[in-house]
């Protein structure tokens, strides 16, 4: 599975649906860790991101680039997120109208439930960076390739997210401080 | 190396992707810096954290879910596609299909799918064996036609609004109808081929399921109207029995005493509508795709143009020439009506299709019996009619076969042998 995205996008419009999975095993973890930020537990985040997956591949033929298929599929999650996003809020309200003492807990949150909500809270450019290297398994040259950027590029859009990282991380536990003194 | 430039290499220093002389430099700052070293441990952390969650998410396997998936839509989608395309080879399909089958299927549709469609004046609902017949959502049985358990049983499905009917007499026929959208989806699970008929209209007013039917019967039963039959070993099991009594039927439960469950229910309406309901089970847990109303895989779907609008008397009386000329040899049968339609359904494909006539012929047959069927229908829930053809040869002018009192009409309808229509008084009926 060392080939390019280009490579199977490309198989699976000439009719070899199976070569999908190479695309689903090097891109679920990063849109795992894009999503669980966003919808909060693993579980949704597992729902989304198969039906993102699902979406990408029968939109194939929509695709105009086949070696930006990386960016096109974080936008179909984000997208998807979007919507699964809405129907829990109205979910949510009738929740909260049928018994208002409840709080909105009882989700079970991913493991590290703050780093992720931070990852899905960075800009697109620093995000993409973060989710291509820590849960895509690429190398910084990798990402150079995929991204279409000079490696210099990459080593500062890195560095610029890590402190984005550490600045939103640094807030969340101040809040939750500030809850608790509550 | 100053701070500032120290802290700007760092993050690469912590991804390892700095080259010698820069590492170096980074390495000999970092000794003497205190600050770039808490932050350099502060980098550390989060990229470790990142590592850790990454290696964790990394662990679940969407794979075969999305690949499940990815396959299972695809054969959906295709399955559309190829209707379409089925849609402009129906002209080559029709010519090669068993045409007489789907007649067959047609007229079966009409005597056996139909209730009859009643009106009774409302009132209370009355004992507790009738609770699951008329709240169960699903509900199994066995129904017979005519008061003869040896006769041909229909095997029920019902599910809601759907129902899914086999014949025992025509088991590769089977009948998914949904009632909420008037639709009729005819299998022959021989050939491999299925139908959609529109029963909407005057067909769909009149079709019932059965158990829809007898909720109307005993939800219309007056409690004065239901006597009790006292204990009876009823099918190989002990069953306590209720008789209720309308104007023009009569409902028959024979329940568990123990859980107030019907074993089996018979009915009678008018003078010569009867069915008999058997081998329950209430509330099953029935798989939801047996009253789909899909074109199941490996079929395919006819085209048929069949309709079933108002039948009137002159449809009947094709029926009767059909039955007497083609199932009968010449003669007219000993009784007519649903159940006897019935029976001879088998013996009406057989003979048409050993007439090796076209396929539109063979289904003008088929349709033609149904439609007659169907007018004969309606009048048994009326009451007022009388067959008398048994052994009658067909042209005999002598002998009046049927009669009947139109509604609002004075005189009668009397068919003769020869299959001529008069208007007669009462006084001159045949005794």
């Amino acid at each position: 599975m060392s080939e390019n995205d280009k490579f199977y996008v490309e198989r699976c419009l000439d009719g070899h649906p199976d070569d999908f999975r190479y695309l689903v095993r090097r891109y679920q973890g990063v849109l795992l860790a894009n999503l669980a930020g966003k919808l909060g537990s693993r579980d949704r985040a597992e729902e989304a991101a198969q039906e993102a997956l699902v979406r990408a591949y029968f939109n194939m033929g929509k695709l105009r680039k086949p070696d930006s298929f990386f960016s096109w599929l974080l936008g179909i999650a984000d997208h998807v997120a979007k919507e699964h996003q809405r129907k829990e809020q109205i979910q949510r309200q009738r929740e909260i109208v049928r018994s208002f003492a409840e709080e909105s807990s009882g989700i079970e949150l991913s493991q590290d439930y703050a780093l992720e909500s931070a990852i899905a809270e960075l800009p697109e450019a620093y995000r993409k960076v973060i989710l291509l290297r820590y849960y895509g398994g690429h190398n910084c040259n990798q990402i150079a390739e995929q991204l279409d950027m000079p490696l210099g590029t990459v080593t500062k859009t890195l560095s610029r997210a890590y402190a984005l990282l550490r600045e939103s991380l640094q807030q969340q536990k101040q809040a939750e401080v500030y809850e608790v003194s509550q | 190396m100053k701070c500032t430039e120290s802290k700007e290499l760092l993050v690469a220093y912590v991804e390892g992707i700095l080259e010698g002389s820069e590492k170096q430099a980074v390495a000999e700052h970092l000794k003497d810096c205190p600050a770039c070293q808490a932050e350099l441990q502060e980098l550390t952390g989060l990229h470790d954290r990142l590592v850790t969650n990454g290696k964790a998410l990394a662990q679940s396997n969407l794979e075969k879910d999305v690949m499940n998936q990815v396959i299972r839509e695809q054969n959906v989608r295709l399955k559309a596609a190829t209707r379409a395309t089925d849609a402009l080879k129906i002209r080559r399909t029709i010519m090669k299909s068993p045409i007489t089958r789907i007649a067959a299927v047609a007229a079966v549709i009409i005597v056996a799918a139909l209730g009859i469609n009643y009106i009774m004046a409302p009132s209370v609902t009355w004992a507790q064996v009738i609770e699951p017949i008329l709240n169960a959502r699903t509900i199994v049985f066995d129904l017979i036609l005519g008061t003869d358990d040896t006769g041909t049983v229909a095997h029920e499905i019902v599910v809601g609004s759907r129902m899914r009917r086999i014949m025992s007499n025509m088991p590769n026929m089977t009948m998914i109808i949904d009632m909420d959208n008037a639709k009729l989806l005819g299998l022959d699970t021989e050939a491999k081929t299925a139908i959609y008929v529109d029963i909407e209209g005057d067909l769909g007013d009149r079709t019932r399921n059965y158990i829809k039917f007898v909720r109307q019967i005993i939800g219309q039963l007056q409690d004065g109207q239901v006597e009790e039959l006292g204990e009876r070993v009823i099918d190989g099991q002990k069953a306590i029995g209720f008789v209720g009594r309308g104007q023009n039927e009569e409902v028959r439960i024979w329940a568990d005493p123990e859980t107030a469950l019907p074993i089996r229910i018979e009915a009678q309406i008018g003078q010569e509508f009867s069915f008999i309901m058997k081998n329950f089970e209430f509330n099953a847990a029935v798989d939801e795709s047996l009253v789909s109303m899909d074109v199941p895989d490996g079929y395919t779907l006819q085209k048929t143009d069949i309709d079933l609008g108002n039948s009137t008397e002159e449809d009947f009386v094709e029926s009767l020439r059909i039955w007497a000329e083609i199932i009968g040899d010449g003669t007219f049968p000993e009784a007519i009506g649903t159940q006897n339609a019935m029976k001879q359904m088998p013996v009406l494909v057989q003979k048409v299709t050993a007439m090796q006539v076209s396929e539109e012929k063979g289904t003008q047959i088929g349709m033609g019996f149904a439609k007659g069927m169907l007018f004969h229908q309606i009048l048994e829930s009326q009451g007022a009619w009388n067959y008398a053809g048994a052994g009658v040869k067909l042209g005999d002018a002598g002998k009046a076969i049927f009669w009947y009192q139109p509604q609002g009409s004075q005189t009668y309808r009397v068919i003769y042998g020869d299959l001529s229509v008069k208007d007669v008084a009462a006084e001159d009926l045949p005794k």
